[in-house]
């Protein structure tokens, strides 16, 4: 068992660094190289829900030792659109939910944080200053990536990297007719420039690269 | 090779339509998922069967009673029987909640014989305010059906495999295996057991090679040795002493986890496992379950809470937790060797160690529900599609499965609450937006407020399309008009009225 060694020692220094947390291949363009191990990652504003889903699915499609698919929790979600999630490819059967964590959220955090390589939170509270640098503590010995969600997630500190869809339009619905059938959403990271066009999800659940194309229609298979 | 040690089985008839509290002489029934687990004998009696729809059932029978299943209620309810039967016999084993045994031999010499051991069980039974039939045969299984037989029956000794040649394969439980050998020309448990072991064996596998075991009459497993049972007793004690049901209840699914990778190491599994609780005034709880290898460490703790939640109301007052729980032991009985099961893909194997402990130590936080596992099934609305099942828990087997009419298309929505949220959706002028009962909207939406939030201008809509369902079931059927809205500050909303009001089900966040 040399796993577990390895992660209650925590990285040696001089150690070979961790690899990094992967995302979904749409999303390199605008996370290269993937989440560093055991940082936090903000996803705010409208379109947050999807972020956050489409950061699980990476992980859970590409994640874990061997690539072949990494452990995920979510905790304080109840609304975590598991459908949606496994339409952007990840694997439910590699998810752990905590719909309600109560007052014991730091608590569930920290026990999840060995096990698994990504938690999306949603803190029910402003976090105290000494529960969040446990926390991210914890996480940066784990190699766990925190993705942070919900109205207190701004307020949490040492979170380097933020994403957000900066603006999005949904495909399809018509005035009293059509379907939704995808959305175009320009993610950034906060302070790296522009962006880049995702299908947000696509017409299949999705995520794919797309162009900004303002009002040219086209056949997305 | 005789069939094995006399066993006396007492049976409650329609044991889970009982504990639902159905009198037998009103028509009635118990129902899981959708189709009848069991029914009373007066149900029968109209034509209503076990297996069946609801629905068939009540064509059948429109006065019919139906009852949720509470299979919490049936274990706790029969303790009361198994109680009765301990008063003359102590060694009472739980076969399941409605079916109880006892060993026949010895007791039988101390009550004079065995037609006066059944009938002094039986009337023990029925004192104790159930009905039930009385058995004796030789092994559990033809002792069931001899219990089953009008009120009780006895089969002499060796004279098992007669006794169960004219019963039908279905006795045997295992549908797909009859179903086969009713193409085969085999019908009855006497064609069965005419047919070679091995060539049975053979095509059937192992749990085939167990029913024709029982089929002959016989024991399904040779019976191993029983030494080395008692050192294999899995046992923590509670310091303090455990006030709480629940904390037993908890410590039972880790010993029994220990147990069961203990058992597994050693390629057995026991086909008994006794539950043993003892309190801090010196007084033991003591019961048997029937194991067979088939219960996970979850079932197991359930059975603990329900031998702890059947004793306790005994002594009527808060003092009746007897001064705590100073210890639980579970002591496997009748090791035999394990011949395999296969767990399915969504088995505990699937967890990763890791995984698993830090579940348990959520689970320690939050309470066996706190974290649970996906599993994707089908269903019309997009929180139907989910089912969430507590870590060590199996997943559900029998899914519903389509068609979905009326079905939200792909893409998935990204957010869906767990009930649904109050909105307003309002026209230009400011009026409410009505759906008619033919589907025509009063006016296009123009704005949608979520939960009193500020209101938002639709960009694009559509709908209605109409979702009818359970319209068969009047207390159920629900009638919605389903519609999305794209909002400009570029989400979408999947929405609804009933009964004229507005509601958010689910959002394309």
């Amino acid at each position: 068992m040399a796993e577990p060694a390895r992660t209650l020692a925590g990285p040696l220094p001089g150690a070979a660094p961790r690899p990094a947390v992967p995302v979904l291949p749409a999303l390199r363009t605008v996370v290269p190289g993937g989440l560093r191990p055991g940082s936090l990652v903000g996803v705010a504003g409208h379109g947050s829900g999807s972020l956050g889903l489409a950061l699980v699915a990476g992980v859970s499609r590409h994640g874990g030792p061997d690539r072949a698919g990494g452990w995920c929790a979510v905790v304080g979600l109840p609304e975590f659109g598991v459908v949606a999630a496994a339409g952007m490819g990840a694997a439910p059967e590699r998810l752990l939910l905590v719909d309600d964590p109560g007052d014991r959220w730091a608590d569930v955090v920290a026990a999840l944080t060995e096990a698994v390589d990504l938690v999306l939170l949603r803190p029910p509270e402003r976090p105290g200053a000494a529960a969040a640098r446990r926390l991210a503590a914890l996480a940066r010995r784990h190699g766990c990536v925190l993705a942070l969600a919900g109205p207190h997630a701004a307020a949490w500190p040492g979170v380097r990297l933020r994403l957000r869809v900066a603006e999005s339009r949904w495909e399809g619905l018509g005035a009293g007719h059509g379907v939704l059938r995808a959305r175009r959403a320009r993610v950034t990271a906060e302070g790296r420039g522009g962006g880049a066009w995702l299908w947000l999800p696509g017409p299949a659940g999705e995520v794919a690269p797309a162009d900004g194309g303002r009002p040219r229609l086209e056949v997305v298979a | 090779m005789t069939g094995g040690p006399r066993v006396l089985v007492v049976w409650c008839p329609d044991w889970p339509a009982t504990a639902a509290g159905i009198d037998a002489a009103t028509a009635g029934a118990v129902v899981a998922r959708g189709r009848l687990a069991a029914c009373t004998a007066a149900a029968r009696a109209a034509g209503v069967r076990r297996g069946q729809r609801v629905r068939d059932a009540q064509r059948r029978c429109p006065e019919l009673v139906v009852q949720d299943r509470d299979e919490a209620a049936e274990g706790r309810l029969f303790e009361t029987v198994a109680a009765a039967v301990a008063a003359l016999i102590p060694r009472v084993e739980v076969v399941r909640p409605g079916v109880c045994a006892v060993p026949a031999r010895g007791p039988a010499q101390f009550y004079g014989g065995e037609e006066a051991l059944r009938v002094h069980v039986q009337d023990a039974v029925v004192e104790a305010g159930f009905d039930c039939g009385a058995g004796v045969a030789d092994g559990l299984f033809a002792a069931e059906l001899a219990a089953r037989q009008d009120g009780g029956a006895i089969v002499p000794a060796g004279g098992s495999a007669r006794f169960l040649a004219p019963y039908p394969l279905a006795v045997l439980e295992r549908p797909e295996l009859a179903e086969l050998l009713a193409r085969l020309g085999v019908r009855t448990l006497g064609d069965f057991a005419a047919l070679p072991a091995a060539s049975v064996a053979d095509r059937f596998g192992a749990d085939g090679a167990r029913a024709h075991r029982l089929a002959r009459g016989i024991e399904p497993r040779p019976l191993a040795p029983g030494a080395a049972a008692a050192d294999r007793a899995a046992r923590t004690a509670f310091d303090p002493p455990a006030e709480r049901a629940e904390q037993v209840v908890f410590a039972a699914r880790r010993l029994a986890a220990e147990l069961h990778a203990a058992l597994a190491a050693d390629g057995v599994t026991c086909a008994r496992l006794g539950v043993e609780v003892g309190f801090a005034d010196g007084r033991v709880l003591e019961r048997l379950w029937r194991h067979d290898g088939n219960l996970s460490a979850t079932a197991v703790a359930e059975r603990v809470r329900w031998q702890l939640a059947a004793w306790r109301p005994e002594e009527g007052d808060a003092d009746a937790v007897w001064g705590g729980a100073a210890w639980l032991e579970l002591v496997p009985d009748q090791l035999v060797p394990d011949t395999g099961r296969q767990d399915g893909l969504w088995g505990r194997g699937a967890v990763t160690d890791r995984v698993a402990r830090a579940a348990d130590r959520v689970q320690a936080l939050l309470g066996h529900g706190g974290v649970a596992r996906p599993v994707l099934v089908a269903g019309r609305d997009p929180g139907e599609r989910v089912v969430r099942v507590p870590v060590g828990d199996l997943a559900p087997t029998d899914r519903p499965d389509g068609p979905w009419p009326g079905g939200v298309p792909d893409p998935a929505p990204a957010a869906v609450p767990p009930g649904p949220l109050p909105a307003e959706v309002t026209d230009d002028a400011g009026a409410r937006v009505a759906v008619s009962a033919r589907c025509a909207v009063s006016a296009p939406p123009a704005r949608l407020a979520v939960g009193g939030g500020p209101a938002v201008r639709i960009v694009a809509w559509n709908g209605p399309w109409p979702v009818a369902e359970r319209w068969w079931d009047p207390p159920r059927a629900r009638r919605r008009a389903r519609f999305q809205l794209a909002t400009e500050d570029g989400r979408a909303y999947l929405a609804s009225v009933e009964h004229g009001n507005w509601q958010v089900e689910a959002v394309y966040d």
